[in-house]
């Protein structure tokens, strides 16, 4: 970078004059306001202010550049002056007003303040989070519930409010807006028609597809952030030392538990490092890697027993499933799966740490990262086992089957939220009093960071499945991902420390987004376009009512629309309807993600031949230095015979004392 | 705003929004904080730019600084007269880094001069001993800070002369994304 030139470089200041040091920093800093005349004005200003110098420099360079700038523009002087001055306003003024729109600002940076940046990341995330459910409720409420409800609201209500609809979502919600079947797949006329099937469809497509590419986005991005560079041994000792102090943390206690943490991770880092020296011997390790298929097992059985548990569960409701909207104990009764769920989830990771603590892992970041895919796997055959009950048994033997699905995961939502209050609650604020007032050994619970961003992810998978359902489910979400906001920055503050291992909060993020991304929102893409490719929808109720499957309407209007636009027609019938297309599209993606591939390994290669090539060029530098310092030894054994020069300043400048290679 | 005007010429004003990351608004808020550090001191206008210094000692003092185990090492780094004594361009200055609109790389370059104790362009192994005595709180035997060092040096030294430069210390740097987020 050339801003690195402008630095007060020591080593070439060797045997020149003032003057000269004085023209060389004059080149440089002309050199730099032309390269900075020709950069447009925002990165103008983003470079000078980025400029490593001191204020007093950095505006003299400022000025500069902008009396450059300002005799190259045509219009008369003053003129100048004033447009560029008003220009600049306008835009500070824009800067400012877009900050005060970041909500939680003050909030966040408090948190950061108190905690330090891992836990702070957690609640980046949430806000994240929180910005999907906003947009998809902005645009599922316009386009779809708005029309629905000026066109033909749907006031059959047959049961009158009782609060019990709250948990389950049945009884007076079943017609509303807010599930599938409260919906009509009318065209609503009008100048021009509305058509409902569609809008429906190319709502939930759009915002699907909206998601996909943002997240697709911020994983790019966080991942070159964060992972490029990544490679050569990095055991943390440097890092753990230069680079681990949390400059935003700025409360005093918890400056006094960072210095605590600092303290023991060194010396255990230091304690792994002489315990890396003795080697296992076979029969160690042999009972070591045991241990750990022992535990795979045994978490992976966990699993899948819980999946097959709720399968069954999941049938035998349906099957005795009532269809009095009258009888409470009934409607109750469908509380019993999420309650069952948000059990499983409750207790079966806590097993998991049980598990993980019998096989003593050396390396923390690999107990962490281990600990977090058992969880994934946990809950993503839950939900994988949800999703195939409804999808394979719910359709044939419940009529308006969409409804039950939207409602369903309502009330998975519903309870997983009580859930988490209880666990704020009781896995928190009691376990705090005990372990403060009772049993002092258990200490203050630590925040665990990994566990409560994969409940976040969950809840998302859960909110993304049900969009098609039940469009106003996001509402919940929002709801939910606010108060889970306050009441954890509450109970951080009253209950928990912030986690001992913080790790590298940075790439774990990138590890969240990433699960955010797989597991959780292919999952549900796969969920949704089986729904509208392959399934019957209820006759009865909804906005496909009568087609084969959701997907005929888009051959409807194809249909209609064929004599007036001749082009869609053909686009849709070559490009999106023919397997020819897909195949080469995909084609095309292996074969950039091969180039890609090559072109990162070719970089890493490079990487290493110039690091080898910095370390060479090192140790020619000491041995050089080593013979300056044995000639210039001898000569001054030889000086030391005319005791009139021995007092006089020495021939090499001080600083080149501090390069030697020598213990000092 | 007719009011706060008098503080700063407005094209002072230009001046620091094109020179820090702050918006006009901020960097009034921030000349509040310093002047009430020692209103005495301090004047209203600074329009004819007067010398004013606030002492380390206040400047230390604040809540973002008092309990940072580097707190003077940044206000030296940052002051023109290096010792921490503070004007208010150097305070603006100061707070512009810190601040969360900065890029890593500048962040990167005066964690390296903060780091750097004897201000000789190198973190060497006492610059090093002094970081984790101020990181630490003295837990560690002296073997074991020697060693810690060492490791660090090992690691991080790239042309192998035992001690880090700013290269050394950048590269390190962009392996460890968490830095001074």
């Amino acid at each position: 970078m050339r801003r690195m030139s402008v630095f007060p470089q020591h080593g070439t200041a060797l045997g020149l004059t003032a003057n000269e040091i004085r023209q060389e920093v004059e080149n440089n800093t002309s050199e730099l306001v032309s390269d900075l005349v020709n950069l447009s004005a925002r990165a103008r200003f983003q470079a000078i202010r980025s400029l490593p110098m001191s204020f007093n420099e950095r505006k003299t360079i400022r000025n500069r550049v902008n009396s450059v700038k300002l005799s190259k523009t045509m219009l008369p002087a003053d003129c100048r002056q004033q447009v560029s001055r008003s220009f600049r306003r306008f835009r500070a003024n824009l800067a400012s007003a877009r900050q005060r729109l970041v909500v939680w600002q003050y909030t966040l940076k408090e948190i950061g303040g108190r905690f330090g940046t891992s836990v702070l990341s957690y609640f980046l995330f949430l806000k994240w989070l929180l910005k999907f459910n906003l947009f998809s409720l902005l645009i599922n409420f316009c386009f779809i519930t708005i029309p629905q409800i000026v066109h033909a609201p749907n006031v059959s209500n047959a049961t009158g409010f009782r609060g019990l609809e709250l948990l389950t979502g049945v009884g007076y919600f079943n017609q509303t807006v807010l599930f599938y079947g409260g919906y009509n797949g009318e065209v609503i006329v009008s100048t021009p028609a509305y058509n409902m099937q569609l809008a429906y469809f190319f709502t939930i497509a759009a915002y699907l597809m909206l998601c996909g590419v943002s997240l697709l986005y911020s994983m790019s991005r966080s991942f070159q952030n964060n992972f490029v560079l990544e490679t050569g041994p990095v055991s943390g000792g440097a890092w753990r030392l230069l680079c681990s102090w949390d400059f935003s943390v700025v409360n005093e206690k918890a400056i006094q538990y960072n210095k605590n943490n600092l303290g023991i991770q060194l010396k255990e880092s230091l304690s792994e490092r002489l315990q890396e020296k003795n080697k296992m011997s076979l029969s160690d390790r042999i009972k070591r890697l045991s241990l750990h298929l022992l535990a795979w097992l045994l978490s992976l059985g966990l699993a899948l027993g819980s999946g097959a548990g709720i399968y069954f569960l999941g049938i035998k409701l349906t099957f005795s499933f009532d269809h009095d909207p009258n009888d409470l104990k009934a409607e109750a009764s469908t509380l019993l799966l999420p309650v069952v769920v948000s059990l499983i989830n409750l207790i079966v990771p806590l097993l998991y740490s049980l598990i993980s603590k019998m096989e003593s892992y050396s390396n923390p970041r690999a107990q962490i990262y281990i600990s977090i895919m058992r969880n994934v796997i946990l809950k993503m055959s839950l939900l994988g086992i949800l999703c195939f009950y409804w999808l394979n048994d719910v359709p044939s033997s419940i009529s308006c089957w969409e409804s039950f699905v939207g409602q369903s995961v309502y009330r998975l939502l519903i309870i997983d939220f009580i859930f988490c209050l209880l666990g704020i609650f009781f896995g928190e604020f009691l376990r705090n009093v005990i372990g403060t007032m009772w049993i002092q050994s258990l200490g203050v619970p630590e925040f665990d960071i990994a566990r409560n961003v994969l409940d976040l992810i969950y809840a998302q998978t859960l909110a993304w499945i049900g969009i098609y359902y039940s469009p106003l489910l996001p509402v919940m979400q929002v709801l939910k991902l606010f108060i889970i906001f306050y009441l954890k920055k509450v109970s951080l503050s009253m209950n928990c420390q912030p986690p001992k291992h913080t790790g590298r909060a940075a790439q774990i993020q990138t590890v969240f987004i990433a699960l955010l991304f797989f597991p959780s929102f292919v999952g549900t893409l796969a969920m949704v376009s089986f729904t509208v490719w392959r399934l019957r929808p209820s006759d009865q109720c909804g906005p496909f009512q009568g087609l084969n499957t959701p997907f005929y309407a888009i051959f409807n209007w194809i249909d209609s629309i064929q004599g007036s636009s001749f082009w869609v027609c053909w686009i849709f019938e070559n490009v999106l309807r023919s397997e020819l297309f897909y195949y080469l599209i995909t084609l095309i993606v292996l074969v950039i993600t091969f180039f890609l591939w090559q072109i990162t390994q070719g970089r890493k290669e490079l990487i290493k031949t110039l690091r080898e090539q910095i370390a060479n060029e090192g140790k020619d530098k000491a041995f050089l230095l080593n013979k300056l310092q044995t000639i210039q030894k001898q000569r001054r054994e030889m000086t030391s015979y005319r005791p009139q020069d021995f007092d006089q300043t020495p021939h090499f400048n001080p600083n080149w004392m501090n390069t030697l290679p020598l213990d000092m | 705003m007719g009011n706060k005007q008098t503080i700063f010429t407005s094209q002072q004003l230009d001046a620091y929004q094109d020179c820090t990351y702050f918006t006009r608004k901020e960097i009034l808020r921030l000349f509040h904080r310093y002047r009430d550090l020692a209103p005495q001191l301090v004047p209203l206008d600074y329009t004819n730019q007067p010398e004013v210094r606030l002492p380390y000692e206040l400047i230390g003092s604040m809540p973002e600084l008092k309990d940072n185990p580097f707190r003077q090492r940044i206000a030296e780094v940052f002051s023109e007269d290096g010792e921490g004594n503070m004007t208010l361009d150097d305070f603006l200055d100061m707070f512009s880094v810190l601040s969360e609109m900065a890029p890593r790389d500048l962040k990167a370059y005066y964690a390296f001069k903060i780091y750097d104790f004897n201000n000789d362009d190198f973190i060497c192994k006492s610059d090093l001993e002094k970081t984790l005595n101020k990181l630490t709180r003295n837990e560690l035997t002296e073997d074991e800070v020697r060693m810690v060092c060492e490791k660090v040096i090992d690691e991080a030294d790239l042309d192998n002369d035992g001690r880090l430069s700013l290269e050394d210390f950048q590269h390190m740097i962009v392996r460890a994304p968490d830095f001074l987020r």
